[in-house]
């Protein structure tokens, strides 16, 4: 069968990223038949409420990848923060082209282009978790939370955590 | 499938003891396609990309994807030194990655050094944490060495096809696989024994020119679609040689990928023929254009003479139900605004769904439940 740019790229990604993982995170596509569809672990970053916890993420490539971005969403829900959807899509600048821009504040710089990657993606997820943006919240009652109640907002997503581990 | 995952990349090298030429393979792949560069392109920006993918780019978004300047594809520039690195690098790979993995598993199996393998991951260490001045010197040490031995072997490499061809030319008895005799005048074409005397007979040694190589210089210009009605843009296509079909959006669409291939086909030196690339446009075609096909294995799969027909529809057999379910709600739907009280009828008329609109009321074609398993 003859596959697309999208997917010999998707090909190149993944085997960057499994033998060479960068810590705390692990992705790869569900079935080896749709490159086009992955899921992502990660790792709460160290020092943050999220410590400790993994979290699990979906991955959607459009066909014409790498020129559009994937979306990313958090499955299972429990990611209570500013910039995720309640329904657990994530909300950050490296997953919007560069061309919509919907609360006119990002730059472009910070934006979606062919050279970033299913790596960069991630590991810009794992410092968002970590740095909050609450310019432009997805999550406004978490924005809310995080801004005006602290303690309240960091209580909020250990109980999480704990209860997406299971304890 | 499964097989397109052992695609060669950078990460071969990071197991070996050449671990460090993962970064200097990394320099030589377009960061659009993670593949060596195919003929490279330098952009107004210096920024290095293979000839399509920033044509792709381009035509997207009419910027630099690395630094987010504007370009125009007119501007780009062949760079001609990458694209020598690239191929020269690749002749290399094979028989470097091949020397470095077998010192990797000598290493791992003791090796006559023990004292390397543990200096061998200190290194990758260091380099992570800064600990330049020491590490990168031993590296580099390692890498003279290691280069000098890789060098031995390349040019072993080298030399065996060489020898094979000599004995080759001295063999009177010898016979070309495909039966095609070079010309012993040079004029470069190639012919069967028997068609060689008459041919001898009028061949002025000059080298014809090849038939298969095609004289793709001239550049599709770009088209302001909007200048362009139906019609018009149709009449460009078949001009173009490509297909016409499809709406609006999806013939600009093709006609930017043509262009698109054209045009990066123009910057390499070994150009491909118009059927090569027309090839190409039905991969895009069915990939990203107009004739994705979602179950395409599946389609080839019914139309085979031994298809399992009881295997396919007990395991389709949710999505017939619900079909037939769905065209049963919508026939009764239609029933009811026509024939008020005709409704309870219907819903005992097992196969009524294959032509709700032709045969509401009574007995329908036996032949429908087939499709539902049975």
């Amino acid at each position: 069968m003859a596959s697309s740019v999208a997917q010999k790229r998707l090909f190149h990604e993944y085997k960057n990223l499994s033998t060479n993982p960068p810590e705390g995170i692990t992705a790869g596509p569900v079935s080896e038949d749709d490159m086009f569809y992955w899921e992502a672990l990660i790792e709460g970053p160290g020092d943050t409420p999220f410590e400790g916890g993994v979290f699990a993420a979906e991955l959607k490539f459009p066909k014409d990848y790498p020129l559009s971005p994937p979306t990313m969403k958090f499955v299972g829900g429990g990611v209570w923060h500013p910039n995720v959807y309640p329904n657990g899509t994530v909300c950050i600048s490296i997953l919007h082209p560069p061309g919509d821009d919907p609360n006119h504040y990002e730059h472009a710089s910070e934006r979606w282009s062919p050279i970033q990657s299913v790596e960069k993606i991630l590991i810009s997820v794992m410092s968002m978790l970590a740095e909050p943006n609450d310019e432009s919240p997805a999550n406004v009652e978490a924005a809310k939370m995080w801004r005006e109640r602290r303690p309240e907002y960091e209580q909020k997503v250990r109980d999480e955590v704990r209860k997406g581990l299971g304890l | 499938m499964a097989q397109s995952f052992d695609i060669p990349d950078s990460t071969d090298w990071l197991d070996t003891p050449l671990s460090l030429l993962a970064p200097l393979e990394n320099s030589l792949r377009c960061q659009i396609c993670k593949d060596f560069f195919a003929n490279p392109v330098l952009t107004s920006c210096s920024h290095t990309f293979c000839s399509l993918c920033i044509r792709r780019c381009l035509s997207n978004e009419g910027r630099c994807p690395t630094c987010r300047l504007q370009d125009q594809e007119l501007k780009l520039r062949r760079n001609w030194i990458v694209q020598e690195l690239v191929e020269q690098f690749q002749n290399a790979r094979e028989p470097m990655l091949s020397l470095a993995k077998k010192e990797a598993a000598r290493l791992a199996n003791g090796g006559d050094d023990t004292q390397q393998p543990l200096a061998k991951k200190r290194k990758v260490g260091q380099i992570e944490q800064d600990n330049e001045p020491e590490a990168a010197e031993s590296g580099s040490q390692r890498m003279r060495t290691r280069s000098r031995g890789v060098r031995v072997e390349m040019s072993a490499q080298v030399e065996e096809p060489q020898i094979i061809e000599d004995s080759q030319d001295d063999d009177e008895d010898f016979v070309p696989e495909d039966g095609l005799y070079p010309c012993p005048l040079e004029c470069g074409l190639r012919m069967k024994e028997a068609a060689m005397f008459s041919h001898v007979g009028v061949c002025t040694g000059q080298k014809a020119p090849s038939p298969a190589k095609p004289q793709v210089t001239f550049r599709l210009p770009a088209i302001n679609y909007s200048l362009l009605k139906d019609g018009q843009l149709k009449k460009k296509f078949r001009e173009l040689g490509i297909p016409e079909w499809g709406n609006r959006s999806l013939l600009q669409r093709r006609h930017t990928e043509w262009m698109n291939l054209w045009n990066a086909n123009c910057d390499s030196r070994n150009p491909k023929s118009k059927k090569e690339l027309l090839k190409e446009l039905t991969i895009w075609e069915k990939t990203q254009g107009g004739a994705q096909i979602p179950f395409a294995s599946n389609a080839d799969e019914i139309a085979r003479k031994d298809f399992d027909r009881e295997r396919w529809s007990s395991s389709h057999d949710d999505d017939f139900k619900r079909l037939i379910a769905n065209a049963r709600k919508k026939s009764d739907a239609q029933i009811r605004s026509t024939i008020p009280g005709a409704s309870q009828g219907l819903k005992e008329n097992a196969s009524a769904p294959a032509r709700p609109m032709e045969t509401p009321l009574e007995k329908s074609d036996p032949v429908v439940i087939d499709s539902d398993g049975h």
